[in-house]
């Protein structure tokens, strides 16, 4: 790994650090591509260097694990010198794919997963060891992922969309999304008879009976009805039943 | 709370914020992780675990794509874990978890506002952008970052504040009874709606396809071993 390719994954860790509704991640994916870009020309404010510094701030939008696909590949495409129209294309056709590929494996897959069995193992009386093993085992997964998206996007550049087979991302996507479910399907119960432990029979009556009817409103009125909103509003109701009941 | 703990559960908190979008995602920022450390840095490991399990479960409600709007409860948790902590006995959890919600109903909202101030500023330097300088695009983004972390700061403080200030504003304002009474029902709020957002949250993850029968597997699994830890 060479330093600029290490300078360059640092800065992924940031690439949402300027997110913004004009640019999205574009700020960040263009200073995380900077360092990869300086064996370009770099004489004078028209240089190629320039140029491509200028291209990769442009708009993108994508899961932040996954923009070092789109900023090797578009690295690559600048020292291999290909057509400044080419490597907008490139980056506007990775914005779906990589978003989608990300949110469903990460997202909706390697995270919830692990924060599953972490309520899980909590519930079961492993207590705060299960935390750290969350954090480590879920940032092995990160970092190998970030990794191994900017290594693939520089090795591939424009053919970039090939490394999107890849047999472990494709079986991973796969995988994380049955796990997934099992997972926090499995914590759910589990979690409800941790939290309700110390609370006396009525209690978890009343526990139950709000848990089933805040569950059927955020179902049938999803969107209206968030975790928040159901919060506060099941909060103020509480407040008003303890100050008034006799 | 003593000033040094008061200032390391801020710092805590700005740590936790600046994680969830800006750098480095390592999931600090998730409930579990931030509150545990919270009650760690406040020697009470319980409530910390207690309460970073409650917004865990509220943090299934959220998919953070695009450029949705959602809370924050990375460092609402922090401040949740301190008003549970402070207002100890009764009223613990569920004070904590109504501070915890209001300190993450207002940080959406700071990451939305920062969001667009950040926009103003991206378009102001636009034709500087386009020059391809690279100094002026790192000014942005690190003007960006710093931005996040006092947003984050500030986030962070308000749960504190809110922690510092009304535990003690509740306390001998009630017979013990109803202090005890209100506070079940608050705590009953909380886990209710955690564990009403959560199953909600993970059904629409999990959809209407083969990944159903995976989660009414877990489902059921799971509540064979609660039955049987019974």
């Amino acid at each position: 790994m060479t330093p600029r390719f290490g300078r360059a994954l640092l800065r992924l860790f940031a690439v949402q650090a300027s997110y913004n509704y004009e640019r999205m991640l574009g700020l960040g994916v263009g200073v995380a591509e900077e360092p990869l870009l300086r064996g370009l020309p770099a004489d004078g404010t028209a240089s190629p260097y320039r140029g491509a510094v200028a291209r990769g701030a442009r708009f993108f939008n994508s899961h932040p694990y996954l923009a070092g696909l789109a900023v090797g590949a578009a690295a690559r495409a600048e020292h291999d010198g290909a057509p400044a129209e080419l490597i907008e294309r490139l980056r506007a056709a990775l914005c779906g794919p990589l978003g989608s590929i990300g949110d469903r494996l990460i997202w909706a897959g390697w995270l919830p997963l692990l924060s599953g069995l972490t309520l899980v193992a909590i519930s079961l009386g492993a207590g705060w060891t299960a935390v750290v093993v969350f954090l480590v085992v879920y940032n092995v997964g990160h970092v190998a992922l970030r990794w191994w998206a900017l290594r693939a996007g520089w090795a591939h550049g424009v053919r970039v969309a090939s490394a999107l087979h890849h047999p472990l991302l494709q079986r991973g996507t796969a995988l994380a999304g049955p796990a997934m479910a099992c997972a926090v399907g499995a914590a759910l119960p589990l979690t409800a008879q941790y939290l309700a432990a110390p609370f006396e029979p009525w209690a978890r009556g009343v526990l139950a009976a709000a848990a089933v009817a805040g569950f059927l409103a955020a179902r049938w009125l999803p969107g209206w009805v968030t975790g928040l909103r159901l919060g506060l509003g099941l909060a103020a109701v509480a407040l008003v039943m303890g100050w008034v009941w006799p | 709370m003593s000033l040094d703990v008061g200032l390391a559960l801020l710092g805590w908190g700005t740590l936790v914020g600046v994680d969830l979008v800006s750098l480095p995602q390592m999931m600090i920022a998730r409930p579990l992780v931030a509150g545990t450390v919270a009650g760690a840095i406040l020697g009470d490991f319980e409530t910390g675990l207690t309460v970073g399990v409650v917004f865990e479960l509220l943090q299934y409600d959220i998919l953070p794509v695009g450029a949705v709007r959602y809370p924050e409860y990375g460092p609402a948790t922090v401040g949740a874990v301190a008003t549970a902590h402070a207002a100890t006995g009764a009223l613990g959890l569920g004070l904590g978890a109504v501070v915890g919600l209001v300190t993450g109903l207002v940080g959406g909202v700071a990451i939305h506002l920062l969001r667009r101030v950040n926009s103003r500023v991206v378009h102001a330097a636009a034709a500087t952008l386009e020059s391809g300088d690279p100094r002026v695009m790192m000014r942005l983004h690190v003007g960006a970052l710093l931005r996040d972390v006092l947003r984050a700061a500030l986030v962070a403080g308000l749960g504190l504040a809110l922690a510092w200030t009304v535990p003690p504003l509740l306390t001998g304002v009630m017979t013990p009874h109803r202090e005890a009474f209100l506070g079940t029902l608050l705590a009953v709020a909380a886990v209710a709606s955690g564990l009403a957002a959560g199953a909600a949250g993970t059904l629409r993850l999990v959809g209407r396809g083969p990944n159903l029968a995976w989660f009414a597997a877990g489902l059921g699994g799971g509540v064979v071993v609660a039955a049987w830890l019974q």
